[in-house]
């Protein structure tokens, strides 16, 4: 477990410092400070005229960017995990990781592991801004903060170990690609949404096969423009998570089977 | 005494995919390394050096053959517990200062970094890199990067060095106080397979070669024997007769020197112009082989036409 455990904070300290996820983070930051103007404009413009109106017009924005923020991480998650692998591939310091007494599958979970600990940073921070744009919005969310971070965690889980998965055998670049058309793609399947373009099979097909981000969304249990959390059995929460750890060990376990004899060299 | 390397017919073809293209880095390439030697693994540029030692990492997997380190496949973890690495090029993680990058490669040996500061400033001078504890790796010149490979292949103490151009980058004062390191470790009984292109430094410390060109093996031994074997042989006598010159001397160099001549001949025609000068009379003073160098072997092996493939 030290091996795995080194490797791990070596890849979150790694990506703290990665600039495209910097970048990635810095672009967020500016969609979001664009969103929250018309935010507090809202607030100042409303609150001291009709406090029921102000949270009709409000919330719905801020659900709005909570949904922004959830599928970014999203995006963050998948290009994160494959760039941490290929990242190690492109400079060659995997020769040196792998020539000491480390399996292969060790250094994915290391890998794996640290984008998750770089997600839950992103969780944490995520929760704070929920919190706080409740607090502008000027409601209070009466909830267990453990489906805002839990939820979004195993979410987090599928698309970086679908990141780790597709860049064992491509460009990260292609992978991410992939990963955004996948994402779209249930997207557009899922029966939440009103009818598309695609047939009844393929909706069908693509719901049962790509990763269900509405199942595992927490919106499904906190309607934030009530800020409440709904009633739900923990069955209900059992289900829909232990799906997504399944979907995410799979895509590992594959990951990791591949890359067992993967020929390792410097791109 | 047990090999610490074998290669068995190796061969190591890439294929490209979708494509019938193929290319042999590697042919049926067999060699074995025992125990305390200092092997020098010499080829030119694309002659399958990098390939080999890859696979000896367990990095790439040979089309066929086989290859076995300390008894066990490439990359097992038991036979990796007593090696120290040292990648051509050496690649780190830029944002760590040294002891940071020493104390994650004891953690990936599985060890506890804890307590491990005697052992990492003990590294850091012996490759002379003591004073720049706090200097971010990024920050370093290529001379001090390979220094820091050095020091991390010799982190936990292994039994059997890989070095993949040790010397590269660094400036001759560094390349001797590689050697040096590398003589010291060939003293403490440290088994060391490198390559490299610098040839009369390597020639220092070597006791073994394994030369490849092209993908095959051309030569493989204990160097002083190879650098003996084939080459020419002096003769000193006091004088050589004008028909030995057409007959047994044929196509020696013949030179005068201070008690006499000199003759300079190939080491297999050495019996037959002795024999012959001693029945023509003459004094043969003395006889010395001549010892050519590795650079010369070298390149006689990779320039021969067709010596490989």
């Amino acid at each position: 477990m030290t091996k795995v455990r080194a490797i791990a904070w070596n890849t979150f300290s790694s990506l703290l410092r990665n600039k495209i996820v910097i970048l990635f983070c810095a672009g967020c930051i500016c969609v979001l400070l664009l969103l929250l103007t018309p935010l507090l404009v809202l607030r100042n413009g409303r609150s001291a005229q009709n406090p029921e109106l102000m949270q009709m017009a409000v919330l719905p924005v801020i659900a709005t960017m909570m949904q922004f923020v959830s599928g970014f991480g999203s995006l963050l998650a998948a290009w994160s995990a494959a760039d941490a692998v290929a990242g190690e591939m492109r400079s060659g310091t995997i020769l040196a990781v792998l020539a000491r007494p480390v399996r292969r599958w060790q250094f994915l979970l290391g890998k794996f592991l640290g984008v998750q600990l770089m997600m839950l940073v992103f969780v944490i921070l995520m929760l704070g801004l929920n919190y706080l744009l409740a607090w502008i919005g000027g409601a209070t969310i009466s909830t267990s903060p453990w489906v805002l971070i839990v939820y979004p965690m195993v979410r987090y889980m599928i698309y970086s170990a679908l990141g780790i998965l597709l860049v064992t055998v491509m460009h990260p670049i292609l992978a991410f690609c992939i990963v955004l058309v996948m994402m779209i793609a249930a997207g557009l399947a899922a029966p939440a949404n009103p009818e598309t373009f695609m047939p009844g099979w393929l909706r069908t097909g693509l719901f049962y096969v790509l990763p269900s981000s509405n199942l595992l969304s927490e919106t499904r249990f906190l309607t934030i423009t009530r800020a409440t959390l709904r009633a739900a059995l923990w069955t209900d929460h059992a289900t829909a998570l232990i799906y997504g750890l399944d979907y995410a060990l799979v895509c590992f376990l594959l990951a990791a089977w591949i890359f067992r004899s993967r020929s390792l060299s410097r791109d | 005494m047990a090999a610490v390397i074998e290669f068995q017919r190796v061969t190591k073809i890439y294929r490209r995919l979708f494509s019938e293209e193929q290319l042999a880095a590697l042919s049926d390439v067999s060699f074995e390394m025992e125990s305390g030697h200092v092997c020098a693994f010499l080829g030119p540029n694309g002659a399958g050096k990098t390939t080999s030692i890859s696979m000896l990492m367990g990095f790439f997997f040979p089309t066929s053959g086989q290859i076995r380190v300390f008894g066990r496949p490439p990359g097992d973890l038991a036979a990796k517990e007593q090696i120290g690495f040292l990648p051509e090029n050496f690649a780190f993680h830029k944002f760590l200062t040294a002891p940071k990058l020493l104390r994650f490669h004891l953690q990936l040996a599985g060890r506890n970094p804890g307590g491990a500061d005697t052992l990492i400033a003990g590294l850091l001078a012996k490759v002379k890199l003591n004073g720049y504890e706090n200097l971010k790796i990024g920050r370093y010149s290529r001379g001090m990067v390979q220094r820091i490979g050095i020091a991390q292949a010799l982190l936990c103490d292994p039994q059997l060095l890989v070095l993949d151009e040790p010397t590269s980058g660094l400036d001759p004062a560094g390349r001797r106080e590689v050697l040096h390191l590398l003589a010291e470790l060939k003293a403490e009984g440290k088994t060391i397979f490198l390559s490299s292109h610098i040839l009369p430094e390597v020639e220092q410390i070597a006791d073994h070669v394994v030369i490849i060109n092209r993908g095959k093996m051309v030569r493989a031994g204990n160097l002083r024997d190879l650098l003996a074997s084939g080459g020419q042989v002096e003769i000193l006598a006091d004088r050589v007769p004008d028909e030995l010159r057409q007959s047994a001397l044929r196509g020696a160099s013949i030179e005068p020197a201070q008690n006499g001549l000199r003759v300079l001949i190939d080491g297999s025609r050495k019996r037959e112009a002795v024999e012959a000068l001693w029945a023509a009379g003459c004094d043969v003073i003395a006889m010395n082989p001549q010892r050519s160098t590795l650079e010369e072997l070298f390149l006689k092996e990779v320039d021969q036409p067709g010596g490989a493939r």
